[in-house]
């Protein structure tokens, strides 16, 4: 039951940085019972947006409205006050607080000497969670808790303050399919009840799942705003995006069947528990690892990569057994190439330049005598593949910290391509970059493969890896529990994967 | 690197520094200029300066090294031992105190490495065990009967004013300046101190890449008492004070007013030679302002503070203006 009255307005917000216009005037209407989404590509406005929405930033001009009436947010609190609760993308909570400690964290501290009645916190967090049907002990450290929990702990706490208005940013970003359709059950109650909800994404099948409405920005400016999401295709959804329409996904297929194996794992096992693994890539071979958060899929990469030690079984590489001591081995070695997920901590190293970052796996094989490198050499061997990627960057000098997600993404794939590895490994290859990136790198990890390098994509969007795979393996439990053949439908893909995670009766019951 | 962004930089700052300085000490304190005053600086910016550098070779790692101070004085006592007590020509003994530094940097590297602890409590342990070792192995006496040749070279002017001991410095830095810019084991260095999951995810040895940062650390403590022996004729186990400790505020002093980053990854090894240097002058132009030595060591303690602040202030400046 949508009501018309807004709950809460923006009108022509604009946000200027030192040399930067972030927003030019955007508007925004969010209304009661309504579950809204804001899509954009990265650079688009949309963080700023939600932090003025939230009083971290104030506008440099424009009017925000709570109820139609105008408003100034000096801080956040002045938004928590007028009813307006966030759920970042990066966890804020503490991790050893317990789950009633943190939802009540802007309450606890109204008397400093008072002491704290724990009976009385658990009770009233207890209020909190059952709405969402969080079955946790309130009294519970957050660390022991799944991420999906630790998320609907967050919204708990939002709800707590009261908020009329919740704001999501990325909120399935780390969610498996199955916790993701609860949280939307959940959202939808909240919705119904009347809670006005910001639903921030780069998933747009889950933004046409669930949202009744859309505001899209591009370029700070609106592409559209708070429109009726009925009638709008996802093809329309990325054309107001990008400004163009979505090039057409190429699932053409490579026949490597005949193709020399790059990388094979025979009843591998490793220090961190997996077993049983097998699994093969070709030469110009794309072989996508499958699995929920936890099923052992980045630590069956790292041990590969030599970082975690294999206790069981063959590891071929090239059709030789080898034992890979270290990373560096493998890189130098072997030529495996590894883009992590995370980027930030082990993709790249933020504070050094573009070219440092870029040419880190070359710098050993182009030292001359005593070790003797310098930049000119360094650049040779790394500018064609930055230039071949787009990567935009005011000077190669630039840390590599100040570029967007989708540039550092395209850095840490440019530096495996200029080693020339023959294995390459790609982590969650879309994570935290835009539609237009996103489609970019799916083109280059195809042309890759077309070009003999045995490929292995590790990713939880489905319909990323059934853009990508030739063949799909499956993980669960720290196991490989069945590899199929991509036939590019994706009804037919995602059963046949359900059912290897949770056998063929669980999957009959979900449908 | 743009106008702004260099006027903004931690060696200009030190360069405007030391110019202000020197007119005030030349002005206010009479024989600050004096040729035998200058030389004395130099002996002094020398040893200081080698101190900053060896804290500099661990702060790349994101680390920190107390333990310099009784690094430098083993390897020093070692190399007195060497010629005092088994004979060995003074050229060979130079090297054995060397590598005696390497060693004890060895020691220092290999357990942070091994045990994943942070260097600081690593080397808070260490600097107690390898000062403890040494009283106990010389029993607290000095080696005062060394070649000639230590004196001699501390004693030795070039151009009326200025020690070789300056020279051999300077060219350690330019060395060290070199090792970092140019070479792969110096840019694997900072890339391990900088974010070292990805530094090893890129395919670096970190593991090696530390423990050779402090092997690197102690050379350069080794070769900063050894330079001491130079000026004091004598190997004494008491000149960096009780633990190596009167090391330690010079050794922070000159890399953090150099613009090195103590969350590690990057140096400036110009910054550092400048930020002793200021240092150095300092407490010789205080002294002999008749300031007395107290309020010298009050004064550093300051500065360093001070130090910390601007450059956090510069950082956010910079930052803010998008220059950095």
């Amino acid at each position: 039951m949508m009501t018309d009255h807004p709950l809460f307005e923006a009108q022509g917000i604009e946000k200027a940085f030192p040399g930067v216009r972030a927003l030019k005037g955007v508007d925004i209407t969010l209304a009661g019972g309504s579950i809204h989404a804001l899509l954009g590509e990265n650079g688009a406005g949309k963080s700023t947006l939600i932090k003025i929405i939230t009083g971290v930033h104030q506008p440099t001009a424009g009017t925000l409205r709570v109820d139609g009436e105008a408003v100034r947010f000096a801080g956040t609190r002045d938004a928590i006050a007028r009813g307006i609760g966030v759920v970042h993308q990066e966890r804020n909570l503490f991790p050893r607080f317990s789950v009633a400690e943190n939802i009540h964290l802007e309450q606890i501290g109204a008397s400093y000497f008072k002491p704290i009645d724990y009976a009385e916190l658990n009770r009233k967090a207890r209020q909190w969670l059952e709405p969402l049907e969080l079955d946790v002990d309130p009294a519970m450290p957050v660390s022991e808790l799944s991420v999906a929990k630790m998320q609907l702990v967050e919204i708990a706490k939002a709800l707590s303050l009261q908020s009329r208005v919740l704001l999501l940013d990325e909120p399935t970003a780390s969610l498996t399919a199955s916790e993701t359709d609860r949280l939307f059950a959940i959202l939808r109650r909240l919705r119904d009840a009347g809670t006005s909800l910001l639903f921030v994404s780069h998933k747009l099948e889950e933004v046409q799942e669930i949202c009744d409405r859309v505001t899209v920005l591009r370029d700070g400016e609106n592409a559209c705003d708070s429109r009726a999401m009925a009638g709008v295709t996802r093809g329309d959804l990325v054309e107001m995006m990008i400004g163009r329409a979505e090039s057409a996904a190429s699932g053409r297929r490579r026949a490597a069947d005949g193709a020399p194996e790059m990388l094979g794992l025979q009843k591998v096992a490793t220090e961190l528990g997996h077993r049983d693994i097998d699994l093969s890539v070709r030469a110009g071979e794309i072989v996508g690892l499958y699995g929920l958060v936890g099923a052992g899929r980045t630590e069956l990469a790292k041990a590969i990569l030599g970082k975690f030690a294999i206790t069981g079984g063959e590891t071929r590489v090239a059709g030789e057994a080898v034992r890979i001591g270290s990373v560096a081995e493998a890189i130098h070695r072997h030529g495996i190439g590894y883009v992590s997920e995370d980027r930030k901590s082990e993709g790249l190293i933020l504070q050094h330049s573009v070219l440092s970052n870029a040419g880190i796996p070359v710098w050993r094989r182009l030292a001359g005598a005593m070790g003797l490198l310098g930049d000119g050499k360094v650049r040779d061997a790394v500018l064609p593949y930055l230039e071949k990627l787009e990567v935009k960057t005011p000077s190669l000098a630039q840390s590599a910290g100040n570029l967007s997600g989708g540039n550092q993404q395209k850095i840490s794939v440019a530096k495996w391509l200029a080693a020339g590895v023959r294995i390459l490994i790609v982590d969650e290859p879309s994570v935290g970059i835009d539609i237009k990136t996103k489609a970019y790198l799916h083109d280059l990890l195809r042309d890759l493969a077309d070009g003999g390098t045995a490929v292995l994509i590790i990713t939880s969007d489905m319909p990323e890896m059934i853009a990508l795979a030739d063949r799909i393996a499956v993980m669960d439990g720290y196991t490989i529990t069945g590899v199929v053949g991509n036939t590019g439908s994706y009804p037919e893909m995602s059963r046949r994967i359900m059912d290897l995670i949770h056998g063929p009766d669980a999957a009959a019951r979900t449908a | 690197m743009s106008r702004t962004r260099f006027f903004l930089s931690n060696e200009f700052g030190l360069v405007l520094l030391i110019a202000v300085f020197a007119a005030i000490f030349g002005l206010a304190a009479t024989g600050f200029l004096s040729p035998f005053n200058l030389f004395t600086l130099g002996r002094n910016a020398a040893v200081n300066i080698m101190i900053g550098l060896s804290m500099m070779s661990v702060i790349v790692t994101g680390g920190l090294n107390l333990a310099i101070g009784a690094m430098g004085v083993s390897a020093a006592m070692f190399a007195g031992w060497l010629i005092e007590g088994v004979g060995v020509p003074w050229p060979l003994a130079l090297a054995g105190g060397l590598a005696c530094g390497a060693g004890l940097g060895f020691i220092n590297g290999a357990t942070v490495v091994r045990s994943g602890l942070h260097s600081f409590i690593i080397t808070l342990a260490t600097m107690s065990i390898f000062f403890g070792v040494m009283i106990f192995l010389t029993r607290a006496e000095s080696y005062r009967d060394l070649p000639a040749v230590f004196s001699d070279f501390g004693r030795m002017k070039f151009a009326g004013y200025v020690s070789p001991l300056l020279l051999v410095t300077l060219a350690t830095a330019l060395v060290l300046a070199w090792l970092y810019r140019r070479t792969v084991t110096g840019r694997e260095m900072l890339a391990a101190g900088a974010q070292p999951g990805a530094a090893e995810l890129s395919g670096i040895r970190v593991g090696r890449m530390v423990i050779l940062c402090h092997m690197l650390s102690g050379v350069l403590a080794a070769m900063a008492a050894l330079m001491l022996v130079a000026r004091n004729g004598a190997a004494i186990p008491s000149m960096a004070g009780q633990l190596g400790q009167d090391w330690l505020l010079l050794a922070f002093l000159g890399p953090v007013l150099g613009g090195t980053l103590l969350q590690g990854g990057k140096v400036s090894v110009l910054g550092t030679v400048l930020g002793a240097f200021l240092v150095t002058m300092l407490q010789s132009g205080l002294l002999m302002l008749q300031i007395g030595a107290f309020w010298v060591q009050t004064f550093l303690g300051l500065m360093l503070l001070i130090a910390v602040l601007l450059d956090k202030a510069r950082r956010a400046y910079l930052a803010r203006r998008n220059l950095a």
